[in-house]
């Protein structure tokens, strides 16, 4: 009898079941990551006469997707290493794309979310709504952004093995795309200015805003889009290249 | 044409950098037979293992799993084998029911909940099914590991010590399990420190040591082979020469770092 391996549409249903369950048991910590973008929408509500909406909205957004790539997907990565479930799965009849692919899908669903969350918010409290194209575009933008942060997240899982390190080193990350990132864009220097506007936060934000207002799409968000990608490609091209599936 | 082995390994070396951990060992596992591999600690036991189960890319050799080649038809071998691992975990936040469940589907076996409050029942852990993994003492997290190791029905189920941390109770209807593993014509490779344990249950065993097999037989025969040398003797213990007395005669009495 030919030994038959199982049927990937059921493995990818397994896996995804397991994965969202775990992110569900995990809620406390998701509501976390929903902190800084709300205390964003909270107190930079007096800057939107003069910046607009979609200026606040993006960098809610950015910090909620730096939050997931970081805190989120290199931490509980770096811990189910350590503890030897991703060993365990692996010697199932699967293959380890599956694995990955579930990880990351819950990951974009989080992404999803996040932004939903600051439309909301954005939407009730500071009183921005956006066109229906706008929404959508944005939904776009922000997974594209928040694969950069998860390939920066999978670099950080790749290059560091101890889950302590690892969640120590994302802390620090995330704390400089704060500081560097976020308060950079009001620092009164144009050459500040222009480091922000090309870091990693900035080509997010950028392509976050005009997503808003698809209207004003011009050459500036067309090339922030491609600094993304890249920047995305190259972090997942390493991250993937250095990662181990056990810490021993 | 069915092979009368389910499992052959073939002049196999891993290794860890420059460290050589297993040199050119070769065995085979025989349907509806019980197979162990002793050997000290760090002797290359769980290295073995691994690049059977496709964990770690043999240096050299070849591992044939029910035919299929384990390097080169990974998903192929991995799907006739149930496998529990020396040191591993299931995720700690999902309910024992649910650990059952993830494993039964990604063996491609999808259960509904009777049949995994079922399988709960026959460990005696159906009470637990409603605890998170890491809720459970270790013991049971043992008996939960092994028993998704035979959720599949496999052809060979590899072992590595799965009876430390168990108690006597468990531990005998482990191997009653194993045996009905046997019984059915499916095979069992087994690791193991306890030598009682290798000469009641295991047809054959296999001493390995620095990681090279020396020595390959059934547990009688080995003892009848070697219970005359002198080395064997001076270790033994109250006149009487047991499977223990042969292997630490052939494995030398040192501690292992
Ligand atoms: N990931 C690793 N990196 C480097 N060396 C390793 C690694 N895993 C095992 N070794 C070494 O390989 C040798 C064989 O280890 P292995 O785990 O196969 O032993 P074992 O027979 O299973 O021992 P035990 O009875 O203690 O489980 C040991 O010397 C060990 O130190
Ligand atoms: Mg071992």
């Amino acid at each position: 009898m030919e030994t038959s391996i199982p049927k990937t549409s059921t493995v990818l249903k397994t896996l995804l079941r397991a994965d969202f369950t775990t992110q569900w048991r995990n809620r406390r910590a998701t509501i976390l990551t929903l902190v800084v973008p709300v205390i964003i929408l909270a107190t930079w509500k007096v800057m939107i006469p003069h910046t607009g909406g979609p200026f606040v909205l993006s960098n809610s957004i950015v910090i909620g997707l730096i939050a997931i790539g970081l805190m989120g997907y290199s931490n509980s990565i770096a811990r189910d290493r350590d503890k030897g479930i991703f060993q365990r799965l692996r010697v199932a009849p699967i293959s380890a794309w599956s694995i990955m692919a579930s990880r990351l899908t819950v990951q974009i669903a989080m992404i999803l979310a996040v932004t939903t969350a600051v439309f909301i918010v954005g939407n009730s409290y500071d009183k921005v709504s956006l066109s229906p194209a706008g929404y959508l575009v944005t939904y776009f933008t922000a997974v594209v952004g928040g694969v950069l942060y998860l390939s920066l997240g999978q670099m950080i899982v790749g290059r560091i093995k101890n889950p302590e390190t690892v969640n120590a080193t994302v802390r620090l990350v995330y704390f400089l795309f704060i500081m560097g990132g976020m308060m950079g864009q009001f620092v009164d220097s144009p050459e500040v200015k222009q480091i922000v506007q090309w870091s990693p936060y900035g080509t997010v934000r950028t392509i976050l805003a005009f997503g808003m207002e698809p209207s004003k799409w011009n050459n500036n968000a067309s090339i922030a889009l491609l600094v993304t990608l890249g920047y995305a490609v190259v972090c997942a091209v390493l991250g993937i290249k250095w990662f181990k599936w056990n810490t021993k | 044409m069915r092979e009368d082995n389910i499992l052959t390994v073939d002049d196999l070396s891993v290794s860890y950098g420059k460290f050589n951990a297993v040199q050119n060992v070769s065995f085979s596992v025989r349907r509806g037979e019980i197979f162990g591999l002793l050997g000290p600690n760090g002797a290359g036991k769980t290295s073995t293992l691994s690049a059977v189960e496709g964990l770690l890319k043999p240096q050299g050799g070849t591992i044939l799993v029910d035919g299929n080649d384990a390097v080169a038809k990974p998903l192929h071998a991995r799907a006739s084998l149930g496998v529990q691992l020396q040191s591993t975990s299931f995720q700690t936040e999902l309910y024992v029911i649910e650990v059952l469940r993830l494993y039964a589907g990604i063996y491609g076996v999808p259960m509904r909940k009777a049949d995994l409050l079922g399988i709960l029942r026959e460990i005696n852990l159906e009470d637990q099914a409603m605890k998170k993994f890491g809720e459970l003492s270790g013991g049971q997290q043992q008996r939960v590991s092994l028993v998704i190791a035979t959720i599949h029905n496999p052809k060979l189920v590899l072992l590595d010590e799965p009876t430390t941390g168990l108690d006597p109770q468990s531990r005998r209807q482990l191997w009653e399990r194993i045996e009905a593993i046997r019984d059915k014509g499916h095979a069992v490779l087994i690791t193991t420190h306890s030598m009682e344990e290798a000469e009641s249950v295991c047809d054959r065993i296999a001493i390995i040591d620095h990681g090279r097999v020396i020595a390959i037989d059934t547990p009688q025969a080995m003892v009848d082979k070697h219970c005359n040398d002198p080395e064997v003797i001076a270790v033994s213990r109250r006149g009487r020469v047991t499977l223990e007395d042969v292997f630490i005669a052939l494995t030398g009495k040192a501690v292992r770092g």
